[in-house]
């Protein structure tokens, strides 16, 4: 028992990585308005519909504000609420808001007990039309809460409920590399040693690693059918992960080509070691320098720190250890079973 | 150097059996004009974005029957002859150096016949010229070696076909990428970072054939 800890490991933080990847609600927060431009010296209405929010049970503590920058906010005169998850607020817009006649953005930030603060990015373009007026007094923000739900994923425009496919998405891949990386190192015991055991540890290790990268690109899909518009975008970084799978693809169409074991074996490991130091290249650097919509493309980090918020750390740290250990479950499981067909074909003939 | 010091000897054996063999080099040659044909009927007006698209896929599939017969066309008895008389890195390097060369002229031969049918767009010559270079050493090795496992094989075809394009996939790109900007299709100032990619993927794949051939070879 002692000796498999980790694979328990591995099941219990996968099973946690699924459980509180799934359930742990969104954080509460202004999701879009309806009005999206104005005038100034205008009368401005705005519908404000709230993801997880609770307008109606925080009814006459809500506050709202049009944030310029740090330098000038407007107070909304009035707030009204129409639901849980309808405001409506109203902003009278001074005759000046910005130094030059032109449009400038203002973000919203809402703000009740219950569900804390949020922001909603240029929710806001105000059209800065000529006037002699200066700029009013700015309406500070302050006092805003922290709200009363501590443990949430943050909730982010476009990414919405999608944020939770970070928790699988991400770690296939990262278990994947790290699948192919023992799969090499087998190949290369394989080669100084002529043991066949490594050779078969090599290639179930390459299926795993397969099973694994076929299922990030499923999750990718599903991803950038969210945030991209459609399942397959040919994006640098799909077609990349693409071509990563037809490589080791290729690697059992070899195999499977020899019927001789030692030859299978021996041509087999000089190719995935040739393949490996395709995939670094394919993985790591050609996505890096053209143009991609995923994260990691053009010379963006792949993933900041600032991304990820102590919650989800929580979730992903763990779900990246668990899928790597359960992948190497896996494969020891399938190395054990090609052992047994072995030995029932021996029995046979 | 002593390993090595039978390349130049086996590359003139490269060069005597191409020419004895007249019918592979002129079925190759016939390959690039007619695909360039095929390409110019089928597309007529060729802008430079398509040029360089096009241009690229005739030398790579060119190139991979060229290079496919590297292992394939002398028996392996007379190859096992080979190896008793050179060390195995030294068959091997004197190929992908004949290859190089084979590929060069057959790049160059395609470009004169493509810049016939449909217009030379290329305006930085000396980045082209670099850039097909650098894309010839890589396919060179790649599919030299490729097709040294495919050989060991029944269905070597099938096999060179499905390991080789998948491998050479960031080589194609980088070199698409490069003859773009010596197109001046796109405005990139830092291309020498993409020569930098090329050559060290190339580095790459050559350490890697002087380390796996000699496990390669023998049967």
């Amino acid at each position: 028992m002692l000796k498999h800890w980790w694979k328990i490991l591995g099941a219990v933080l996968m099973i946690y990585a699924i459980a509180a990847g799934m359930l742990v609600p969104l954080s509460p927060a202004s999701h879009y308005v309806d009005n999206q431009r104005a005038e100034t010296g205008q009368q401005l209405e705005l519908t404000v519909t709230g993801y997880n929010t609770h307008y109606f049970s925080e009814e006459g503590a809500i506050r709202a504000w049009l944030r310029r920058d740090s330098a000038f906010s407007l107070c909304a005169d009035n707030v009204s609420v129409l639901s849980e998850r309808l405001l409506k607020l109203s902003f009278t817009i001074p005759a000046r808001v910005y130094d030059k006649d032109e449009a400038v953005r203002f973000s919203l930030v809402v703000d009740n007990k219950k569900d804390g603060y949020s922001v909603l990015p240029e929710a806001v373009v105000v059209t800065q039309m000529p006037s002699r007026a200066l700029i009013p007094p700015t309406c500070d923000i302050q006092d805003l809460n922290d709200g009363e739900y501590a443990f949430t994923f943050p909730f982010r425009n476009i990414l919405e409920e999608t944020i939770r496919n970070l928790y699988y998405h991400v770690p296939l891949w990262f278990a994947m590399i790290l699948l192919f990386l023992i799969s090499m190192i087998h190949s290369i015991r394989y080669l100084s040693s002529s043991e066949l055991s490594h050779s078969i540890k090599a290639a179930e290790y390459v299926r795993v690693g397969v099973v694994y990268g076929l299922l990030g690109l499923l999750t990718g899909a599903i991803w950038a059918k969210h945030t991209w518009g459609s399942y397959w975008n040919w994006d640098l970084r799909q077609i990349t992960a693409a071509i990563a799978m037809l490589i080791y693809l290729a690697y059992f169409v070899l195999r499977d080509s020899f019927d001789d074991e030692e030859r299978k074996a021996r041509l087999g490991a000089v190719f995935n070691i040739f393949a490996f130091a395709a995939l670094i290249p394919l993985m790591f650097v050609i996505p890096r320098l053209s143009d991609s919509l995923h994260p990691g493309a053009g010379g963006n980090p792949a993933f900041g720190t600032n991304d990820l918020d102590n919650t989800m750390r929580m979730v992903f740290y763990p779900a990246i250890i668990g899928f790597m250990l359960v992948g190497v479950w896996m494969s020891q499981l399938l190395y054990r079973m090609a052992l047994i067909k072995e030995k029932i074909i021996d029995r046979m003939d | 150097m002593t390993a090595l010091g039978s390349v130049p000897a086996l590359i003139k054996k490269e060069f005597l059996l191409e020419w004895r063999q007249k019918y592979a080099l002129g079925g190759i040659m016939l390959y690039v004009f007619s695909t360039i044909f095929v390409v110019y009927l089928s597309f007529v007006e060729i802008g430079p974005r398509a040029w360089n698209a096009l241009f690229w896929i005739i030398i790579l599939f060119a190139s991979v029957n060229a290079i496919t017969k590297s292992f394939i066309q002398e028996n392996s008895t007379r190859q096992i002859y080979y190896y008793s008389l050179a060390s195995p890195l030294a068959v091997i390097f004197s190929k992908i150096i004949y290859n190089q060369f084979l590929l060069l002229i057959l790049s160059g031969i395609a470009f004169a016949f493509f810049a016939l049918v449909a217009g030379n767009p290329v305006k930085d010559t000396g980045l082209f010229l670099l850039t097909t270079f650098l894309g010839s050493t890589g396919f060179s090795i790649t599919f030299t070696f490729i097709s040294a496992i495919a050989a060991k094989a029944n269905n070597s075809a099938t096999l060179m076909a499905i390991m080789s394009f998948p491998v050479i996939f960031p080589i194609l790109m980088t070199l698409i990428k490069l003859t773009a900007g010596s197109l001046f299709l796109i405005q990139d100032s830092e291309y020498w970072r993409d020569i930098v990619i090329l050559l060290s993927i190339d580095i790459i794949l050559i350490t890697l054939v002087y380390l796996l051939f000699p496990y390669l070879w023998r049967d």
